[in-house]
């Protein structure tokens, strides 16, 4: 056998297995939310398909309340980020002021800082904004999204700088601008970074753990935490059911879109 | 005048990109200016449009002081060179941007839509996006969002440098025939001669930010201001050969007849155009050192005295390269500058004819 062959084998084999590590807790959801709690941790191919799992789980919590929680808050936060990022980016990519590269420097720094230790200090200016135990407190941190301004700030830049002057000598001002030449040029980097925020968010765990405390509030994750938590004795089961739901929408979008993610991704050159 | 432009100045930090430029356009005037790479016309040309502050030095358009007003306010439309049209959006969109900006109001863009897609011959194409057009037919939808606006002034940076030379000879031709037929005063900038002088009604000639000529074509070819515009227009250039003291006077040789009788030949130089040299029996004695074939022209490379000299000549030619030969010219087409300052010599005495 040719070496090269040899490699190309041993890579489509590790493919597959790095694969089926990766989807192994979801097929595993499969099956232990179709099946009877009792084939939870015991596995047999005759064992008798049931929903019986997913009417308990959706009786057991308020599921809806914590749909729509999620959805208010994934979307709110993707829609300001979209806003402020989308204005920062234009302020660094085409004008020039003042202090304009130390502060995209600080944008960078932030990169790099996890979220999570910023949570105590995150906590106590919710506190300080009587915000605490809020939707809007678990989209607050998020919005200045320092991937966001750096994303959109580099695609701008991509944009040729003719296209803005000759707008400009058309009569167009700044806004005008910003909204018929940079942002429709840029549609593909709003698909694939809403996306990501989108999928981000909406599996956001520890924040939303730390800010809410009640049901109005409550993202889906955080409820299913606690209707999977051991005090309240684990049924497999039925946090695979509810798992299941939660991740539903995601999962159905991604198969549905697939190939346009993809698409904006690789033009969007996020790899 | 329609533009009035005075004493600009542009500078990048230490770059002096403009220096103290001054010329007028008039209505209805196509204005090319010219220059090699690097000289300043595109920053001439952004000035005007508003596109960067002057550093110093004023613009009136229409009579309007507009050298502190933004691109939007100075009544003029621009076409840029790679175009700048929006890919995102169809033709009829690209077209008619500036009024839907402007809130023109629907009907009147219909109108002013229809009538541009018919003086540009652009029916067919109106949904379909930049990318997918020719480069000739970017140029048009490019020219159709300028006119559109119907702005009395059009400024132009180098619009056919695009395109291969046959469709750049068709669409000259046709920004021509659409300048003279609206009547608008145009500013084209161009680094090519042959757009300048076919096209322009005056051409402003620079050079290191500044003005080295203005004039009517005619005059760059006939009485260049100096030995740089000499060889800037014209292909072949003019040729320029340093003079030398013969006897009694100015000659090309030391020993060849004097051209200029008491003049001091050290001090000059003579211009003399290729196709101002004729072939003849008699004349100024030179040898081929070698030729070009052209088809409708033959370019033969000669020495004078050791200086080389183009001459054109119709059709073939069976010249080979050492072969002496003998050239004439008239007197009336001969130049004279001023060896130091390479500046033309305005008042210069008439040569003496060959013998
Ligand atoms: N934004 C800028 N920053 C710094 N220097 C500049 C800038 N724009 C132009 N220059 C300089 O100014 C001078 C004139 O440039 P300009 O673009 O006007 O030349 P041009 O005659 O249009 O040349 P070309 O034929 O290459 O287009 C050049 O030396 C150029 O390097
Ligand atoms: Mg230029």
């Amino acid at each position: 056998m040719e070496p090269s062959a040899f490699w190309h084998r041993i890579e489509t084999l590790a493919a597959w297995l790095l694969a089926l590590i990766w989807a192994a807790p979801l097929l595993y959801a499969f099956w232990a939310a179709f099946h009877p709690p009792h084939y939870a941790v015991h596995f047999s191919l005759t064992a008798p398909l049931t929903l019986a799992n997913f009417v308990e789980a959706w009786q057991t919590a308020p599921f809806a309340r914590y749909f729509l929680n999620t959805i208010l808050y994934t979307t709110t936060t993707t829609a300001l980020q979209f806003v402020l990022c989308t204005l920062a980016a234009y302020s660094f990519a085409c004008y020039d002021w003042k202090g304009r590269d130390i502060a995209f420097a600080l944008i960078l720094i932030q990169l790099m800082v996890m979220p999570d230790q910023l949570l105590v200090v995150n906590y106590q200016t919710m506190t300080a904004l009587k915000l605490v135990d809020s939707i809007p407190a678990i989209s607050l941190p998020y919005i200045a999204s320092a991937f966001g301004v750096f994303l959109l700030r580099q695609n701008f830049k991509q944009v040729p700088i003719a296209l803005a002057e000759a707008a400009r000598v058309e009569g167009a001002g700044p806004l005008t601008i910003l909204m018929k030449v940079y942002v429709p040029l840029s549609k593909s980097v709003y698909l694939a970074y809403g996306l990501v925020s989108v999928s981000w968010h909406w599996n956001n765990f520890l924040w939303p753990l730390v800010i809410t405390n009640s049901v109005t509030t409550r993202p889906i994750t955080v409820g299913l935490s606690i209707f999977g938590s051991p005090e309240n004795g684990v049924n497999f089961a039925i946090v695979s059911a509810g798992t299941l739901m939660s991740v539903a929408p995601l999962l159905v979008g991604f198969l549905l879109f697939q190939r346009q993610f993809v698409q904006s991704f690789m033009r969007a050159g996020i790899k | 005048m329609q533009i009035e432009v005075r004493s600009l100045q542009k500078n990048y930090g230490r770059v002096k990109a403009v220096r103290d430029v001054s010329f007028d356009v008039a209505e209805g005037q196509l204005r090319v200016i010219l220059g090699p790479s690097g000289c300043g016309k595109t920053t001439v040309l952004r000035l005007i449009a508003g596109l960067e502050p002057v550093s110093a030095g004023s613009i009136r358009i229409a009579g309007v002081d507009v050298t502190l007003l933004p691109p939007d306010r100075r009544n003029i439309s621009m076409v840029f060179q790679s175009y700048a049209l929006f890919p995102h959006l169809s033709v009829r969109e690209n077209i008619i941007f500036g009024l839907k900006v402007r809130k023109v109001p629907g009907p009147e863009i219909e109108k002013r839509l229809e009538r541009v897609i018919e003086l540009l011959g652009l029916g067919q194409r109106l949904d379909a996006k930049p990318g997918e057009l020719s480069g000739g037919m970017q140029q048009r939808v490019a020219l159709g969002r300028a006119i559109i606006a119907e702005k009395p002034v059009t400024l132009m940076d180098e619009p056919l440098s695009n395109l291969d030379a046959k469709l750049r000879n068709t669409m000259r031709r046709e920004i021509c025939a659409l300048q003279r037929r609206l009547g608008i005063s145009m500013v084209y900038v161009t680094h090519d001669q042959v757009e300048a002088m076919t096209m322009a009604d005056r051409i402003l000639l620079m050079r290191e930010g500044r003005i080295v000529q203005d004039d009517v074509p005619e005059s760059f070819y006939e009485r260049p201001a100096n030995v740089f515009v000499a060889r800037f227009i014209g292909t072949p250039p003019m040729n320029i050969l340093p003079l030398c003291n013969g006897g009694g006077g100015a000659a090309l040789a030391p020993d060849g007849p004097v051209l200029y009788p008491g003049l001091d030949g050290s001090r000059f130089k003579l211009g003399i155009r290729p196709e101002n040299l004729r072939l003849a029996d008699e004349g100024h004695p030179a040898v081929v050192t070698g030729k070009e074939y052209l088809g409708s022209d033959t370019f033969i490379a000669c020495a004078i005295n050791g200086h080389e000299a183009i001459v054109r000549t119709r059709g073939m030619s069976d010249l080979a390269p050492g072969v002496p030969i003998h050239l004439t010219w008239d007197s009336k087409t001969l130049c004279l500058f001023d060896a130091h300052t390479e500046m033309r010599i305005e008042d210069a005495p008439e040569a003496e004819p060959l013998p």
